[in-house]
């Protein structure tokens, strides 16, 4: 037996693989979802018909099922439809960008314990030989790092969207990729800061820790709730939802960076995008909601599983259970932020993210800092000053000097122009069709 | 034409109190709205507008109800038939000429039956081009071209939707139940 394949990289590798494929499907069955979602939402019905009869008589039963066969009939078209490139596009970059995508959104939830901590007994395995037992985590990837590597790897989907958006060679796709790098700088800062901020509490980069720390303590969205919902809002930015998907503005920029893409690739950004949804709804269940404890103060499943290997499963089983709940539950918060919330304007996304949610994070750092450094860390004193903050920022929105966005710009040149005098032909430069269209705009006050 | 400025309306919305302006109240108070929604329109419930189309039709319903008024709708045409059974159509050409899409082409011969001095040889309506103002049916002296009720018609090809006489006798025979002459 190698000396590489430890228990803990031969469970790592088997987690792994179980897990992209659970989320993969749980991808497909997220947009049925949305569809349904919305369609409630909307007093419409969504899909209804397509069930998984395929058209043959002796299938009949299995006809309609609540259009529960819509995924695989939308997987289908995606694969038969032409992959078309446009002509003069930057080929390399155009077949990259949606790998650049898909690769993060699926790798990135590799470090979440889905089963937390087990026991595991020696193993006998056939062709390896006996495997060393001992506790392992039930996770693709067990790393000292932790949440770094998470942050690191889901940020990288940038690359992505901007590569998308520029290969396009298509004026669309650019500015919605060029959005898309400025809101996910901009909104990385709050995460990164909120993140700290909770983690300025646990004290360790370790996922099990972390869920350690809540376990005893209570969950952390209890200590920081101000923290959990500036890290849910810079998540919405992050994985590009609405009201932040201005990537993707359909009023606006046509379909945004992925305006010309089609078959296959488009539909791997559609999947990179759910995929995102799902890791940083994992990641904040993980941080703020403990993670795969099912109650916020007491601990039901014991923080080591132990025992037989049937009985050591069985908690790995029940603990991802839970924690797949959770994600599943604020994955459909999103849906519901999504169909309830119009998008923001551009600046106002700008606005929001500099003018207040990187204002308040870093009080938050400093806020959470000064009480751990005076011994105030626990729920309760975390909770108050939480709460005080929460009141300050209320009583100081009014003072605060307002911009005033909403206004005509006084652009030169045009009718609100200014500089009197000044005049701008606004017509067309066909002559013939200016015959009929005299010019605009002489301002004269 | 650019817009003028006495044609401008100023319109000042109400200033945000406190709450409202750190938005979170309010997005809360938006999902009650949407989720109200969701629940009565769960599974076509209380609020749910759609009509199943093949199965259920919209003329199945009273036009309060989201129906559809059929006395009053313009679909495909049909040539009626008089008494005898025969084209009525006597090839005047006032609906040809009156069509605003140009989709009637009639062929005018002279009439076997001793009644009329003429009817139509050749009579093809292009339902693809037809706007279905029903205009041909105002025009008509006889009353012999009329818009039926019937509205969900399809072709394999332009071709098959190019309704010939034959074809129009036969929407008369198919529809003459459901819309007297």
């Amino acid at each position: 037996m190698p000396d590489w394949l430890t228990a803990q990289t031969f469970v790592s590798v088997h987690v792994f693989f179980i897990m992209v494929h659970v989320i993969l499907l749980t991808v497909a069955y997220l947009i049925y979802v949305e569809r349904k979602a919305a369609s409630y939402i909307q007093d419409r019905v969504g899909p209804n018909r397509v069930g998984f009869d395929f058209g043959l008589p002796w299938l009949k039963p299995l006809r309609g099922m609540l259009g529960l066969g819509q995924p695989l009939a939308d997987g289908m078209k995606f694969l038969l439809k032409e992959d078309y490139a446009p002509d003069r596009v930057d080929k390399k970059l155009f077949t990259l960008a949606p790998m650049v995508m898909i690769v993060p959104a699926l790798i990135g939830f590799a470090i979440i314990p889905w089963g937390g901590t087990i026991v595991l007994p020696d193993l006998d395995l056939p062709l390896i030989g006996t495997m060393e037992g001992g506790p392992i985590v039930i996770a693709g990837l067990h790393v000292n790092v932790g949440v770094i590597y998470l942050i690191s790897v889901a940020t990288l989907s940038v690359y992505g969207v901007t590569l998308g958006g520029w290969a396009s060679n298509n004026k669309y796709s650019f500015l919605g990729g060029l959005r898309c790098t400025a809101q996910m700088i901009s909104y990385e800062i709050p995460l990164g800061l909120c993140i700290l901020a909770a983690l300025l509490l646990v004290g360790s980069f370790l996922p099990e820790e972390i869920i350690g720390y809540q376990r005893d303590h209570g969950w952390l969205i209890f200590a920081q709730p101000l923290a959990a919902i500036i890290f849910f809002i810079a998540l919405l930015a992050e994985s590009n939802r609405i009201p932040f998907d201005n990537a993707e503005a359909e009023q606006e920029l046509v379909g945004g960076y992925h305006t010309e893409y089609s078959s296959m690739r488009f539909a791997l950004f559609f999947l990179a995008e759910y995929a995102h949804m799902i890791t940083g709804c994992a990641f904040f269940a993980l941080l703020f909601l403990g993670g795969y404890e099912l109650l916020p103060f007491v601990s039901v499943f014991p923080a080591v599983a132990e025992g037989s290997i049937l009985a050591v499963l069985g908690i790995a089983a029940l603990k991802f259970a839970v924690f797949f709940g959770k994600v599943l539950l604020l994955v459909c918060f999103m849906i519901l932020i999504r169909w309830s919330i119009p998008r923001l304007r551009y600046d106002q996304v700008m606005m929001m993210g500099w003018q207040a949610v990187i204002p308040i994070s870093l009080v938050l750092v400093v806020l959470t800092s000064t009480m751990v450094y005076l011994g105030l860390g626990g729920v309760v004193p975390m909770f108050i000053a939480n709460a005080i903050l929460a009141v300050v920022i209320v009583a100081l929105v009014p003072v605060l000097p307002r911009t005033r966005t909403n206004q005509r710009l006084p652009l030169y040149g045009s009718r609100f122009c200014p500089v009197t005098g000044s005049t701008v032909q606004t017509g067309p430069t066909d002559p013939l069709a200016r015959e009929d269209r005299p010019l605009q705009g002489t301002v004269t006050a | 034409m650019a817009i003028r400025d006495e044609e401008i309306i100023p319109i000042s919305t109400k200033p945000l109190n406190r709450l409202e302006s750190v938005y979170l109240p309010e997005i809360f108070k938006g999902f009650g709205t949407t989720l109200r929604h969701m629940f009565t329109s769960w599974g076509q419930g209380r609020t749910s507008r759609t009509i199943q189309y093949p199965e259920e039709r919209r003329e199945h319903y009273h036009p309060l109800d989201g129906g559809q008024e059929i006395s009053t709708f313009r679909g495909f045409h049909r040539l009626n038939r008089d008494e005898q059974g025969r084209v009525k159509c006597v090839a005047c050409m006032m609906c040809p000429t009156i069509c605003p899409a140009n989709c009637i082409h009639i062929e005018a011969a002279e009439s076997p039956w001793d009644d009329r001095e003429k009817y139509p040889a050749k009579f093809e309506i292009d339902e693809l081009r037809c706007i279905f103002c029903g205009m041909c049916e105002e025009a008509c002296p006889v009353d012999a071209i009329e818009l039926t009720t019937e509205y969900d018609i399809v072709g394999k090809s332009r071709q098959e939707m190019i309704f010939d006489k034959n074809k129009l006798l036969h929407m008369y025979d198919i529809t003459i139940g459901r819309k007297p002459m």
